[in-house]
């Protein structure tokens, strides 16, 4: 008896001991927003959707990203199916909350740019399983939305990482962005998150995203698979990232409805 | 028959050993009544209206396609109504809406994007440089502009004017899809709670209605019912015993057979893993009747014989009812699991071959009862008289009021032999016309009475939408993207223009109508661009363009994932039969001649289809199950009399009653519906028994040479007649009992087999007699070559 409770003891010292060794949340968030992104990046994305029954919609499109201060560009151009192709999406983020985001939408059809409202952040992004809010910070995570303390630690593919919880400050925040908390996986080693665990603001399963093939392009870790299952809807969806370049210096031309417009 | 050559028969000896060991017989007996019973928390209720079609129906499976690919089921629909000037749209009743969609998508029984209502739809509206996508609120509306605003937005949005909102703006739906039926009850009791806690002002009212809620509603309401109405019929018809016997095993005992048959009956329901549908209340009194029925003569016998034969033991008195009783309760109970045995094999809708099923094996239950439990337990009890049988001299007895009523009752039908067949030619006369005009109909919403809640909501939810009873249209294409060809878009929106035009259609919704609200958006809001895109690309690119605003689920109640099945939702505001058929039919008739065509198929679905289905297969069964109800009780009573005249004669009380209910039904305006189209089976199966009891006992007394016809045929009267009375009273009021209960289809049900039974009492007693008398069939031992008697002159009184 004596002895049980000696080694329970043992062992509970242990892991306590373990957890206070781990860097707490808002250090393991630090480190991952202090990651290099490249100032601008172009690459090819190729977006696969299937619903709960299996039916799939294939997306290809050549997009471009630059960052202007704290503020976002990002152009998408649609290149397959046919019945899309041509179409193309202009979204300017701003850091300043307050601050609607701007978006534009070219039919090729119409042979028109329209502005399209801005989006909730907790909205899809073009019928994918990531939201607005997703999309827009990339590999980074909102200091400003989210209460966060370490876990523990677990692996991903082999790789070590730290458990990150975090939960939305407050009710209205979780509204907003359509989760009431998350847990990342974040590699020990790159601050990249290899698996981001969702659950809706009933404290449901909402959906899992795994972060792979991550490897170096240009000195600067990137993933190239993104898997995302939507627990409620059984809705897939699937990033295929190529031809990443961060080098060439991405015009700032492209961020406007004349490049819409005049297409690839 | 000597008393020794009467010892010596078969029937004798068998129950001479049926009552050596009356303990084992009653343990057995105990046993299994506890056996079957243990089954029965396991029953399961299924009060969905889907439960009456088989389940390879096709309607059903073009239903379960279109739930399964666009996720629509028969919904709980939610309506908050506001008669004020404003309608809902003021920022208290929106927020009242706010509130409920918040609630209601706490509930666990639902998915909460499955939700509808002014609080979770996109509005999409157009402004001079391109489309808005975006909830009609964030935070719902807290001041009038704000309301105001709210009301523009929807009124301008054509696809919700009618379906979400009222066209007068005074009341607006939350439409909650219900996953689950077999959740629908306790949803729809957590439904009507929200709406009580539900913070309202004013003129604010919410009301909860829909397929869904019918459902979830009849579940709990048959429940409240089956407790009132079953002690109640169980009390009436013990009742009746004392009445018939004044002594307490004249009470206790028959009620042991009930109890036995109910057991046997819904425990193998339940072990069988069969259903408690909505009608299969019905079966309980049918249960009831069948086991009190044999009871009745078992015990007017055994009185009989105990006034005759005072001196004798009580297992002699025993035995000798049975050796006189077991031929006639034999034969009514095979009778009887003939016309049963019609309703099981003509029925094609699953509830009604299991009341078939499952009154068969009451019926055989209470038989296999009363020829041993019920012997044995009288072997075990000290004799002691009734009351209502007195010993008399010389081995007779005398009888009470009762049988004495039945005297001059038998004396005033022999008198009148002529006058009594007259009569029943003119009844049946008056019952075919009365056939040939019923009318076949059903809803669902007359389940209930009148002033209930959801009767409430249901009218005032047609009043004021466009409907809520669904027909949904399924539309195929051949390759994925399909949808995306104008051509297709336009033949769906020329299918739901016409549709739209037949009597009690409200609406319809397809992704039709989003396309062409997306395309004038697209064109400044201008109202003329209220149209088609001309272009497939520009249909695929309107999709994208959606996609950047909306849910990935957005469209999936439209359209599937790869835009080549959609679904067209039509609205009706009336869940009649009469209605949905018209609507149906018409629908039919323009899809197969210009809507169906290379690359293109439409099929109907949905509620009112599958309703539409179902009571048409009602229509189409009923005269089957009746035909073959008939003929097997013909051939039965054809074996058992081994006369095809005495099997003909034995069922003419029953086709006389059925025509005669009919006949009233058809004169009162009743429909031929769910609850009245199995009276029929039942009629049969329950009124050949005074038939049987009749002829049987004719038989018997007309062989009796020492007496005149007339005298014979009164003889009947205060035994077999007696018995008879006792059995219709019971039968009569233990439906009767159904009259008082809140479903209204079981009022129905149970007045009219009430009715079917009062007619084969009087029938079998009045027209069997006056037959005999006048045909002198000679299966009833009549020899051909004696002259026939005038009519009314043998009788002295």
């Amino acid at each position: 008896m004596t002895k049980t409770v000696l080694i329970l003891s043992m062992l509970l010292t242990s892991l306590g001991t373990a957890a206070a060794n781990l860097p707490d949340g808002d250090e393991i968030a630090r480190r991952i927003n202090a990651r290099d992104e490249g100032l601008s990046v172009a690459r090819d994305l190729t977006m696969r959707m299937t619903d709960r029954r299996g039916k799939s919609r294939t997306r290809e499109t050549r997009g471009f990203r630059k960052y202007y201060g704290e503020d976002k560009r990002t152009v998408i151009f649609y290149l397959s199916p046919k019945n899309v192709k041509d179409t193309a999406f202009l979204t300017w983020d701003y850091a300043d909350p307050e601050r609607d985001d701007d978006q534009w939408l070219y039919l090729p059809a119409m042979r028109k740019v329209r502005r399209i409202s801005a989006s909730d952040r907790g909205d899809y992004f073009l019928g994918t399983d990531l939201t607005y809010e997703d999309i827009k910070l990339e590999t980074r995570v909102s200091i400003r939305d989210y209460h966060r303390k370490t876990k523990g630690e677990d692996e991903v593919d082999g790789h070590p990482c730290y458990l990150l919880e975090s939960t939305p400050v407050d009710a209205k925040t979780a509204r907003e962005l359509g989760y009431g908390k998350v847990e990342q996986c974040v590699d020990k080693e790159i601050w990249m998150t290899r698996r981001a665990r969702f659950w809706d603001t009933k404290g449901k399963p909402l959906k899992t995203a795994y972060f792979r093939d991550i490897r170096k392009v240009q000195g600067i870790w990137t993933q190239h698979r993104i898997e995302v299952e939507n627990h409620k809807t059984g809705h897939k969806t699937l990033f295929l990232f190529s031809h990443v370049d961060y080098q060439t210096l991405v015009s700032d031309k492209w961020f406007t409805r004349d490049a819409l417009r005049r297409g690839l | 028959m000597t008393q020794e050559a009467l010892k010596s028969t078969r029937a004798w000896r068998s129950f001479w050993f049926i009552t050596a060991y009356p303990k084992t017989v009653i343990t057995l007996g105990l046993a299994l009544i506890i056996a079957c019973a243990s089954f029965i928390p396991t029953l399961i209720k299924d009060t969905r209206s889907d439960a009456f079609l088989p389940e390879d129906e096709p309607a059903l499976l073009y239903r379960d396609k279109v739930k399964e690919t666009f996720g629509l089921t028969d919904p709980m629909v939610v309506a908050v109504v506001n008669e004020g000037s404003r309608g809902v749209f003021t920022p208290h009743t929106l927020n009242l809406v706010d509130w409920l969609t918040k609630e209601i998508a706490k509930l666990d029984d639902i998915d909460p994007d499955r939700i509808t209502s002014l609080a979770t739809e996109n509005n999409i509206s157009g402004y001079d440089q391109g489309m808005r996508v975006a909830p009609f609120w964030e935070d719902a509306p807290a001041t009038r502009e704000e309301a105001d605003k709210v009301r523009q937005a929807v009124m301008d949005f054509p696809l919700y004017v009618g379906s979400l909102v009222a066209p007068s703006g005074k009341g607006t739906l939350i439409v909650v899809e219900v996953p689950d039926q077999e959740q629908a009850q306790s949803l729809y009791q957590q439904l009507l709670a929200l709406a009580e806690r539900a913070p309202r002002v004013g003129e604010e009212e919410i009301h909860v209605a829909g397929e869904g809620a019918v459902s979830g509603y009849l579940g709990s309401y048959i429940d409240a019912d089956a407790q009132r109405l079953n002690p109640l019929a169980a009390l009436i018809i013990s009742t009746v015993l004392f009445i018939a016997f004044r002594t307490l095993r004249g009470v206790m005992l028959p009620n042991f057979v009930v109890a036995a048959t109910v057991a046997a009956s819904i425990g193998l329901m339940a072990a069988f893993g069969v259903r408690f549908y909505v009608i299969t209340n019905g079966l309980l009194p049918v249960l009831i009747g069948i086991a009190v029925a044999d009871s009745f003569h078992i015990f007017s016998q055994y009185y009989e014989e105990l006034a005759r034969h005072p001196d004798n033991s009580p297992r002699e008195i025993v035995v000798r009812t049975m050796v006189h009783m077991w031929r006639p309760i034999t034969m009514t109970t095979l009778t009887t699991i003939a016309g049963f045995l019609g309703l099981y094999l003509a029925s094609v809708m699953p509830p009604m071959k299991y009341f078939g099923l499952f009154a068969m094996i009451g019926v055989a239950t209470a038989w296999l009862y009363s020829v041993t439990v019920l012997p044995a337990w009288l072997t075990l009890l000290h004799l002691r008289p009734s009351p209502a049988y007195r010993p008399a001299t010389g081995g007779a007895y005398r009888t009470d009021a009762f049988g004495r009523m039945m005297t001059a009752f038998g004396r005033m039908v022999v008198r009148r032999a002529g006058w009594v067949l007259g009569m029943a030619t003119l009844i049946g006369i008056a019952g075919i016309y009365g056939t040939l005009h019923l009318e076949l109909n059903e809803s669902r919403i007359r389940t209930f009475q009148k002033d209930e809640p959801i009767v409430r909501a249901d009218s005032i939810i047609n009043r004021l939408f466009d409907g809520v009873q669904y027909l949904d249209i399924f539309i195929e294409t051949s390759q994925p993207e399909d949808l995306f060809d104008p051509a297709n878009l336009k033949r769906i929106e020329a299918l739901q223009a016409y549709v739209e035009t037949l009597p009690h259609v409200g609406g319809s919704t397809s992704v039709v109508d989003y396309l062409k609200q997306m395309n004038r958006s697209l064109n400044e809001g201008r109202p003329e661009a209220y149209a088609l895109p001309q272009d497939k690309d520009l249909v695929a690119q309107y999709f994208l363009l959606y996609s950047a605003s909306g849910d990935p689920e957005d469209f999936q109640k439209e359209v599937d994932y790869d835009y080549r099945l959609a679904n067209v939702r039509v609205s009706l505001d009336s869940g009649k039969y009469s209605d949905e058929k018209a609507v149906v039919e018409a629908a039919q008739q323009y899809i197969d001649q210009s809507f169906n065509g290379p690359g293109i198929h439409a099929t109907l679905s949905g509620r009112v289809d599958v309703d539409y289905h179902w009571i048409k297969r009602l229509g189409e069964t009923n005269w089957g199950s009746v035909g073959i109800a008939l003929l097997m009780v013909w051939l039965m009573a054809t074996l058992a009399f081994r006369s095809l005249v005495g099997g003909l004669i034995t069922v003419v009380p029953v086709i006389l009653t059925v025509l005669l209910v009919y006949a009233v039904m058809a004169f009162s305006g009743i429909w031929l519906s769910i609850s009245t189209s199995m009276f029929a089976a039942i009629a049969i199966g329950l009124g050949v028994d005074f038939a049987v009891h009749t002829i049987e006992r004719l038989e018997i007394l007309l062989r009796d040479e020492q007496r005149s016809l007339d005298e014979s045929i009164v003889a009947l009267f205060p035994t077999t007649g007696r018995a008879l009375l006792f059995n219709f009273l019971a039968l009569a009021l233990g439906f009767g009992v159904l009259a008082t209960s809140k479903v209204v289809v079981l009022q129905e049900f149970g007045r009219i087999v009430a009715l079917a039974v009062s007619v084969s009492f009087f029938a079998s007693l009045t027209l069997l007699p006056a037959i005999a008398k006048v045909f002198r069939p000679g299966f009833l031992g009549f020899r051909n070559n004696e002259q026939p008697l005038a009519l009314g002159t043998e009788l002295q009184d």
